[in-house]
Parts: C-alpha cells; structure tokens; sequence
C-alpha cells in the first residue's frame, strides 16, 4: 500500500471520483433531481449519495485510502531519509567507484588535502575525511540534504492538509446522526417548533451556517444546509441587521454589498459594531461572519390592479412580498403570490450595435394560482423602457419557471404613464363611441346612405370582433370566412379598418378633452398602434389584470454566512509545508562526492551520485570537476 | 564587470518605476498592494539579472506603455482620434498586434524547422518577443484605460477569460523562450506556438464574436488585492503545463526516424518536460493554495468543492501523480509524454471547460 504504484492509482482514483461532484450539481433541492433524472436514477444516484458525493461514506473512505497510504509511506521512508542525512558513504568500496557512472581521474601536481577539503567546503559541500587501505586518502562530501527532507515535508504536508479538513468536515454529525442523537430536519418550520435533535450546540466546533437577515431584525441561530433538509446551528451571539446596503457603478452594475451589524455576545452581553462586506469579514468568538448574498426582506407594495377588459376603475392592493393576497374574480377565487422585488435591473437594452447595460429601475414578481393550484408567474416593470425609440411598461408572464417570460408591452402615454392606454382601453370598449366613429368614418367613404350604413355596420363587425379577441380573433374569422386566395388582401383592409377607427376614437378623445395632454405626440397614429398591439396581446397574458406599482418601501434582507473552522490552521501550515517541500525536492540538488587519492599517486579519483541523476545533474558533475581542476592549475 | 552594471542599473531603473507608482499611486493601494508592488520589483529586477533578454523585454514593453499613457492624456477618447493609439497603442491594438505576430512566428519555426538555416529561427524567435512586447503592453495599457472607463472600475486587467487568454499567451511564450535559449534549441518553437496560436484563435473567436474586450467593472468578489497573486500564479502553471504538453508531442514524434533528423535528442526533451512540469507545479500548487485563503475570506471557507476548485484539485493530482511516475524505473518515456498531453486536457478542462460548461462560484468568465 505505500507503493509507488499504489500511490499513482490512488491520485488518480481521487481525481476521477471528484469528476463527479463537478459534472453532477451538488446539493440541489431534491425535487429537481426527481424531475431532471427521473425516480429511478433519482434513487440510485441517492443510494451512492451523489447529490453531496464530497461527504459521501465511500468518498471519505478513498480519501482515507490516500492519507494511509502517504502516512504508511512517510513513516516507512522517514528513517531511511534521515539516515541517509547523516551518513556519510564513507565505507564505499573500491570496485563500486570504479562502476560509479562518472567516474573519472584528474592529475594533480601538488596534492595537500587540507586545500581540497576547504574547497569543497566554499562550494557547500559537507566534507569527511578518511584513511583507507591504511595509506590512501578518501574524502567523502555531499550537499543538498533539505532535497530529501523535501520529501517528508510534502507527505507529511498532505496527511496535515487532509487532518485539518477532516476536522472541518461534518465527520462527528455524521456519527451523531447514524447512532441517532441528532436528526436531519426535513420540513420547513418556524424555529421554535425544530426539535432538539435538530438543533447543533454553541460547542460544535466547526461549522458554516447561513442566516438571512431582514434589515431591523435580529437572530442568533444559523441553518446549516445537509441533503435535503437542514439543521439549526445555535450560536454564541445573536446578530442584528440596522443596515443593508448596495453601491452600484455608474453602469449599474453592483459594486458593493454592504451589511451594518450588530453582533451581542449572549453571555456577557458584550456587544459589537460593525460593517462586513464581500472580502472583508468579521470574527467574533472563534465564528467569521461573512457576506454572502442578498435578496428582498418583504418589500412593501401599493398596486393598482387595472382590469384591460373593463372600464372600472382600478383596484388598489396593498401586498408584500413573500406574502398573498385573495382575490374573487367572476366567482373565481385568485391568490396573488408576491415573491420578490428588486430595486435595480441592469438589461441590456438599446438597439443592437449599441446594446450596454442600463438599470431599468425596479420590478416585482408575483404568482396567481387559481383553486386548482395551477400558477402563472409575471414578471412586471414599474417604469416604461425605451424599445425602437418609443417607451412601453413591459411586463413578462410563463407558465412554468422553465420557460422564459414573454413580454406584454404597453405603449406609455405621451406624459409616461398608464392613462393613455387605460383611456384607450376604455374608449374601444366604448359601444357608442365606436358606433359613432364607424358611422362617422363610413360617412366619408361613401355618400351613399345605403352604403355607409352597410359599411358602417361591417366596420363596427370587424372591431367588435377585435375588441373581444384581438388579431387573433381577425385571423380565424377571415380563415373561416374568406377565400384563400383572398385572405391577405382583406386582412390588410380589416388591420386598416381598425386602425382606423381606433385613432378617431382618440382623435375624438382629445376634442372633448381640449386639455388633456395624454396623446400629445407628433404622431398619435403610432401610439394607436402600438396599444393596438397591446391590447391584441393581452390575450394572451392569462389574467384580466395589469399590476401598476404605484410605490413601494424596500425592505432588504441579507445573506450572511457564519463559519468556525478550526481546521484552517492546520491546512494552512501544512500548505506552507507543501510549498517549501516541493521546492527542497525540485530546486536543491542532492549530490555525493567521494574523492581517492593513492598514496604518492599525481592522481585523484572522484565519483558522483545523486538520488536524481537527470541532465542537470551531469552538468553539476561537470561545473564541479572545472572547478578543482581549475583550482590545481593555479 | 559590465554585466553587473547592466544588472544593477536594471534594479534601480525597476526601483524607481515603483517609487513613481507608489508616490503617484499610494491613496489608491491597500497595504497588501504595497506589499505586491515591492515584491514585484524584486521578483521582476530578479528576473532580469538572472535572464538578460528578459530585461529588454520588460524595458520595450514598459516603454510601449509609458508612452500609450502619455499619447491618452487622461481621455480615452484619444483611443479613436489619436492615430498611434487606434492602430498600434490602444490595448485593443497593442493586442491584436500579438494575435498577428504569434501565427506569423509559428509559420517561420515551421519554415525553420525543415529548412534550417539559423537566419528563419532567430527570426521566429524575435517574433515571440515581439508578440510577448505587445501583449504585455496591451495588458498594462489595459489596465491604465480601465481607470480612464471610471476611477472606480479600474482593476487590474486578470480578471475575465479575455484578459487571461492574453496572460496565458505572453507567460506560455515567456516560458518558452527562458527554455529556448537555456537549452539552445529553437527546434521546439514550432510545436510550442500551436498551443499559443490555439489561445489565439479563441481569443479572436471571443473578441469579434461576444464583443468580449470590453472593459467591465469588478463585481464585489473580485475587489480585493488576491487577485493580483492568485491569477498570474495560476497562469505560470497553465502556461508551463501547456508547454510541456507540446513538448511531450515533440518527444513521442522522436521515436519516428523522419522526426528524428528534425528534432532535438530524446533526453532533452524529457528533461524540459519534467522541468517545465516541475514549475508548473510549484505556481499551481501556490495558486490553488492562494484561491483556498481568498476563498476563505470572500466566500466563508477555504474549500467549498466549487466546480473550479475541484478541477483544480484535479489537475494538481494528475500532475503530483506524473511526478511520482517519474521515479518509477521503466516506466519513463512514451506513458510521461502521454500522461502530460493528457494533462493539457484535464488543464484545458479546468482553466475553460469549467466556464464554459459548468456552473458555481467561480464565474468570472461566462461565454
């Protein structure tokens, strides 16, 4: 097991196994992996724990494999190495130096030992003397020890590195759970009601927990998430949010996340203020608190609910976020779901060479379920965005949170606001008011009474069925009644008609309301069409209602993390350790160096060796030769 | 005796540059970034007393910059007015230089490499320096005009896949060339820059397709003096392993008697392998070690099994298991060379798969 072999599989079988926890997203909500894999694969993949295979039993276990096969190696190694530390090869016999593989002989005029031996000394060897044969003169030198400590530093390094996580890992809970002290929760629940089980003692010695935190409010438990559920971690501190705040660049782009704390020691009432943000944590009590995230705390919202299909006046709806609202519609029981708002939206919008990132102001989303719990989601800006030079409040709706939203766009008026469509959608439902300009618009066409009362009675036909279904309801009229051949010619006459009808309506609009600026434009023709489009497209939107946000009081919530890991300590020095130990055994050169003079001999022998015997050691070998024979010559 | 004059007046000349940055600079730093500047100009006047090109390289690139700056006059509208700057000393420019000259110097080893006439190498190689002269001019440019953008979107320019693609250029081709002159060989010139031309062509695809040279402001994780460790010792790795790759290719080439009478002996190429992997190892294993302490510090733990982070645990492993393979006697050779192409992958895999592909903390550079 402490083979070299060994060790190569065992890397490389670690290397493999953590592949999976990258290609498999790791601690989904289980729901998604049922949906994604389906139930049978969804249990396999659960019997094998891969949904969290970095706590995995069997992961651990590899792991372990790796630390015992580096421990068994080390300790089987270490006193090898440290011999070969001390030793000087100074036994060394003669036929092995001659098979030494470089070998080699150098003449020398006037040997005195004691200046070879300071030589070799300048140039960081170790040197040992030593008669043999009786006569003849052996100097053994050697340098580079810290290579061959380079070793145990690394492999040690690793067993530190892997003893410090395991003392961050959840090892001690996983035992606790098995024997059953302490029990996953699975059900969402107000904090109180966790039992006991469930909950982690200030004296856990590592953790990381997350607390979401609205902004006035104070808590001093953390929710640490494990598999499909959680566990409360107790903490010795409660912490208390005064302030969350986001600084944003000029483009829009977030720039800081910023939470003002107030953390009180819950025995001696100690307390604590201070701001943390991303990069820059807190540690109070062994616990670092950290930045994490940020999402909505409950915003307050005013609405008004606008019904596109009648002329009522709107209906205001006071909600929060996270938060429902019933309401009866045609008998109808409606639950409008509020789930979150943002403050800033940087989209990409502009036209398409010059797309940048502008923040279109807030928005909200919301759900509405009917009785049969089906719910669409909307998506809905509180301010008109330009789009093609013109502005529209946009607001998007799905059926299902795998789609994208689908945008309905409504023309804003000419002063930015709702009322000109609100105007508009009350005009075309208007009966008498289209009958009037039918008739009107039919009187110019023809002078012919007969014939405009015919026209005038198509046109309102053609418009009544627009009103009550949009272009959409045109189209299977004109597919069931008309000619194919025919078909595109009088849907342009119809798409005119309408056209037609809905810019005297408004042209009549401004003429009883001299002072309303609503529909000051250079050309009110387009804004017609535009609503046209909205209105057509409203059919599609799945509810009666438009949400104006009409305002709002943000209320934030911030993500904290809190960790304790004592384990860190041990990690980072065994980092250092590895550093260092990779450089002794990359950068030093081990070498030996045995030096024999024959009695009387012009002659000396030397011989080198090396545990790392590569081209850079034969040019050592080499440097250190020229170096004595340059040092006779003088 | 001159050489140390030149060495010296080297240092100093670094040391004043820093002094200018710092006495300019100072109200902007944070002490850790002190701390990098004057560790910078010892490592770099290091550098160029140990490798005496590199001096000319880091004083041509500098200088480049110098003037960029002066040309900009603090308005980085000169960027389209200013003639020097639209087609040579805007970053844009100054980089798009290099995508040129790294295809051009790879033809001309290629060329070399046949041919072997002395004149076609040193060619190729004043190429690679050139090209590494304007990308290390670009990136420092770069980083001048993102302070222009806004004083509070200035960043040093490691911070999404098309800076670092030009990072990994220049230090894949620095580390080539320190290679190609201690070994004197250029014979491996041509295979080296096909990996560099590869970064190239993606760079290219990246810039003219997703518009990806556009300065961008840090988002709040990114906003903190680690950066500026954690990524250049990352890319030492990156860029080591992936020559050692091409190395390997030239060394399994040698077995075949046409490649041989091209190409360097045997023993060479495994030495440079092994030395090129050996660095590489030392700055990937400080990098993942940095990446650990930062992610301590803005993410609340050291190691979170992000997708990146495992990667890199992975290729750490794979490297930490081709050094081991080393030392087994008889399996040298082909499986070495083998194992570290296969390391360029799974290094590949981690620098951009995992962007581009997988999905977690460390997202910095989307497609």
């Amino acid at each position: 097991m402490s083979s070299m072999r060994f060790a190569i599989s065992m890397l490389s079988v670690v290397g493999l196994a953590s592949i999976i926890g990258t290609v498999l997203q790791q601690n989904q909500p289980y729901e998604s992996y049922i949906i994604n894999f389906g139930q049978f694969w969804f249990e396999l993949f659960e019997m094998l724990s891969l949904y969290n295979v970095y706590q995995a039993t069997w992961f651990l276990l590899i792991l372990f494999f790796l630390v015992a096969s580096t421990s068994l190696c080390v300790s089987r190694n270490t006193p090898q190495v440290i011999k070969d530390i001390r030793r000087f090869q100074e036994n060394i016999r003669e036929e092995s130096l001659k098979r030494n593989k470089y070998v080699s002989e150098i003449s020398i005029k006037n040997f005195k030992k004691s200046d070879l031996v300071s030589l070799l000394k300048d140039m960081q060897f170790k040197v040992r003397e030593k008669k043999i044969n009786g006569e003849d003169d052996l100097i053994v030198a050697k340098k580079g020890d810290f290579q061959k400590l380079g070793y145990i530093f690394t492999h040690m390094a690793i067993i530190i590195i892997s003893v410090g996580g395991l003392m961050d890992g959840n090892l001690v809970f996983k035992f606790k759970e098995a024997v059953g002290i302490k029990k996953i929760e699975m059900v969402d629940k107000p904090i109180s009601e966790i039992a006991k089980k469930s909950w982690l003692e200030t004296s856990n010695f590592s953790y990381r927990a997350n607390m979401l935190l609205v902004e006035g409010e104070s808590q001093d438990v953390g929710v640490i998430p494990v598999k499909d559920g959680y566990l409360i971690q107790d903490l010795p501190f409660s912490v208390a949010l005064k302030d969350f705040k986001i600084e944003h660049y000029a483009s829009g782009q977030p720039k800081s996340f910023e939470s003002d704390l107030i953390v009180k020691n819950k025995k001696n009432g100690k307390v604590l203020n201070k701001k943390i943000s991303v990069n820059k944590p807190l540690t109070v009590d062994g616990v670092t608190i950290y930045q994490s995230d940020f999402q909505d705390g409950g915003s307050k919202l005013n609405l008004n609910l606008i019904d596109l299909y009648s002329a009522e006046k709107p209906l205001a709806m006071k909600a929060a976020v996270f938060k429902h609202n019933i309401l009866i519609v045609d008998e109808q029981k409606l639950n409008f779901e509020f789930e979150d708002f943002r403050l800033f939206n940087i989209l990409d919008i502009g036209l398409e060479e010059s797309k940048k990132p502008t923040n279109v102001g807030p928005n909200f989303r919301h759900k509405i379920r009917d009785v049969t719990g089906q719910a669409r989601e909307y998506e809905t800006y509180q301010h008109p965005m330009v789009i093609d030079g013109r502005y529209f409040f946009m607001s998007g709706m799905r059926n299902t949170p795998q789609e994208d939203y689908r945008y309905l766009r409504i023309p804003a008026d000419a002063e930015r606001s709702l009322e000109g469509f609100m105007v508009f959608k009350n005009l075309i439902r208007d009966r008498k008011k289209v009958t009037k300009a039918t008739v009107e618009i039919a009187r110019n066409s023809s002078e012919i009474k007969e014939v405009s009362r015919n026209l005038a009675n198509n046109f309102q036909a053609i418009f009544d069925n627009f009103v009550s279904g949009g272009y959409n309801n045109i189209a299977l009229n004109i597919d069931e009644n008309v000619p194919d051949e025919k078909q595109e010619q009088v849907a342009g006459t119809y798409l005119k008609i309408i056209h037609l009808i809905a810019d005297r309506l408004i042209v009549d609009f401004q003429n009883n309301n001299s002072t309303s600026t609503l529909f000051n434009f250079d050309d009110v023709s387009v804004f017609t069409q535009d609503a046209l489009n909205g209105y057509s497209d409203s059919f599609f939107y799945g509810s009666n209602f438009w949400i104006e946000l009409k305002d709002f009081e943000h209320i934030q919530a911030s993500g904290l993390q809190l960790t304790k890991s004592p384990g860190q300590f041990w990690v980072y020095l065994g980092s250092i350790m590895l550093v260092l130990g990779i450089f002794c055994m990359i950068y030093i050169q081990e070498a030996r160096l045995w030096i024999v003079r024959k009695k009387g001999s012009k002659k000396v022998t030397l011989a080198f060796a090396s545990n790392r015997e590569h081209l850079e050691f034969e040019k050592f070998v080499l440097d250190t030769k020229a170096k004595i024979k340059k040092f006779y010559l003088n | 005796m001159k050489k140390e004059m030149y060495d010296y007046g080297f240092a100093l000349l670094l040391t004043l540059v820093g002094l200018y940055a710092l006495t300019n600079f100072y109200s902007y730093m944070d002490q850790y970034e002190v701390a990098i500047l004057v560790g910078s100009v010892a490592g770099f006047s290091y550098m160029g007393i140990q490798w005496n090109r590199f001096k000319y390289f880091f004083i041509a690139s500098f200088t480049l910059a110098f003037l960029s700056i002066f040309l900009y006059q603090g308005d980085l509208g000169q960027s389209e007015s200013n003639f020097f700057l639209k087609y040579i000393l805007s970053s844009q420019s100054a980089i798009m230089w290099m995508t040129a000259l790294f295809p051009l110097a790879l033809l001309i080893y290629w060329f070399y490499l046949f041919v072997k006439q002395e004149f076609y190498g040193s060619l190729a190689t004043f190429m690679v320096w050139a090209a590494s002269i304007f990308a290390t001019a670009g990136l420092l440019i770069r980083w001048f005009e993102s302070y222009l953008v806004d004083l509070d979107v200035g960043h040093i320019p490691v911070s999404n896949l098309y800076e670092v693609f030009v990072l990994f250029c220049l230090i894949a081709s620095l580390i080539y060339l320190f290679y190609e002159e201690k070994l004197q060989t250029k014979k491996l010139g041509p295979f080296v820059l096909i990996v560099i031309n590869a970064a190239v062509g993606f760079l290219l695809w990246y810039t003219l397709a997703k518009n990806a040279d556009v300065i961008q402001p840090l988002v709040p994780a990114l906003q903190s003096y680690w950066m500026k460790i954690h990524v250049p010792a990352n890319f030492i790795g990156y860029g080591a392993f992936a020559v050692a790759a091409m190395v390997s290719v030239a060394y399994l080439l040698t077995g075949n008697g046409f490649w041989n009478r091209y190409l360097p002996p045997k023993e060479i190429l495994d030495e440079m392998t092994y030395r090129l992997i050996a660095i590489g190892f030392i700055f990937f294993t400080i990098a993942t070690i940095l990446g650990a302490v930062w992610a301590a510090e803005a993410w609340g733990g050291y190691w979170s099994w992000d997708p990146k982070e495992t990667w890199a645990l992975i290729v750490w492993l794979n490297y930490a298991a081709w050094l081991h393979l080393r030392l087994i006697k008889g399996l040298r050779g082909n499986i070495l060379a083998w194992w570290s192409i296969g390391g360029l992958l799974i290094t590949t895999f981690c620098f951009l798969g995992v962007n581009l592909f997988l999905s977690g903390l460390h997202s910095y550079g989307e497609l």
